[in-house]
């Protein structure tokens, strides 16, 4: 995915661990580490908006687009 | 503000927990998924009885003597005598034995899925494979019944039994259609519960 996730950059800024952000924001540890090592598909607007307001970041600060090849959209690879 | 909806809901009692039935929506007595679930209960215990004992007969159909035995064929027209060969016993026993197995091996499949229904979980990607394996065995066993019958009506009792057209063949075709067409129905139900599983 040319999509990536810098939760674990701007959590290293932020000095603060997955399992207090996790608790703030209200999402599983588990679910959190899924959107950290980048296998999640999607981010829900709503917990974007609580991982900006908990973070005090801007969702450009947690994605960042790299060009790459194109992906099948709907692939069922793991 | 917190976001209490974000935190993902607890997976079900799985089905090792005796009162997961009850604490599923939709399914306390009464409700159609409980008599369902009795109904396949039922009748996959009835079907490996008689599974087993027809084993056991075709086990046995080796080495009974057969001197001597012969069946009738009878129909409206008429019947005629036919000596019971050892083969003709163990091609009959054979065919019902696997008649009756595969509806067996459908049923095992179909309460796995129903399980999978109770957990809250019937979308699970085991469920497309087992609605094909589902068709694939309707398929060869309502296709073996149908070449069965012909064969018989054509070897064993000609001009007593009516001969098997292709028309006998629409409904079996009609209902493995029907499997598959679900199977596929399920394969894009899996992909987007993978899809939702992912949504963070």
């Amino acid at each position: 995915m040319a999509i990536r996730v810098q939760l674990d950059r701007v959590l290293v800024e932020r000095r603060m661990s997955l399992t207090e952000l996790a608790d703030r924001v209200g999402v599983t540890v588990a679910n959190l580490s899924i959107l950290k090592t980048g296998k999640a598909r999607a981010v829900r607007f709503s917990t974007l908006d609580a991982l900006c307001r908990e973070l005090e970041c801007q969702p450009g600060d947690l994605l960042v687009h790299e060009p790459g090849p194109a992906e099948a959209f709907d692939d069922d690879a793991e | 503000m917190r976001l209490p909806t974000l935190r993902s809901t607890p997976k079900p009692a799985g089905a090792h927990n005796p009162d997961f039935l009850s604490s599923v929506r939709g399914l306390g007595p009464g409700s159609v998924s409980s008599v369902l679930k009795i109904a396949l209960d039922v009748a996959y215990v009835l079907l490996a009885l008689i599974t087993g004992v027809l084993v056991l007969l075709l086990i046995a159909a080796v080495f009974i003597p057969l001197d001597n035995v012969n069946v009738t064929v009878s129909g409206d027209s008429g019947g005629r005598q036919l000596p019971l060969t050892r083969m003709l016993l163990l091609f009959g026993l054979g065919a019902v034995t696997a008649y009756f197995g595969g509806f067996m091996l459908i049923l095992r499949s179909l309460r796995r899925i129903f399980r999978t229904l109770t957990i809250g979980d019937p979308f699970h990607p085991q469920n497309v494979r087992r609605l094909r394996q589902i068709g694939l065995i309707l398929a060869v066993v309502t296709g073996g019944v149908w070449a069965a019958q012909s064969f018989v009506a054509a070897r064993l009792a000609p001009g007593v039994m009516e001969p098997q057209g292709i028309g006998e063949l629409l409904t079996p075709i009609f209902s493995v259609l029907i499997v598959f067409v679900l199977a596929e129905v399920f394969r894009e139900g899996a992909r987007l519960r993978r899809e939702s599983e992912l949504t963070i």
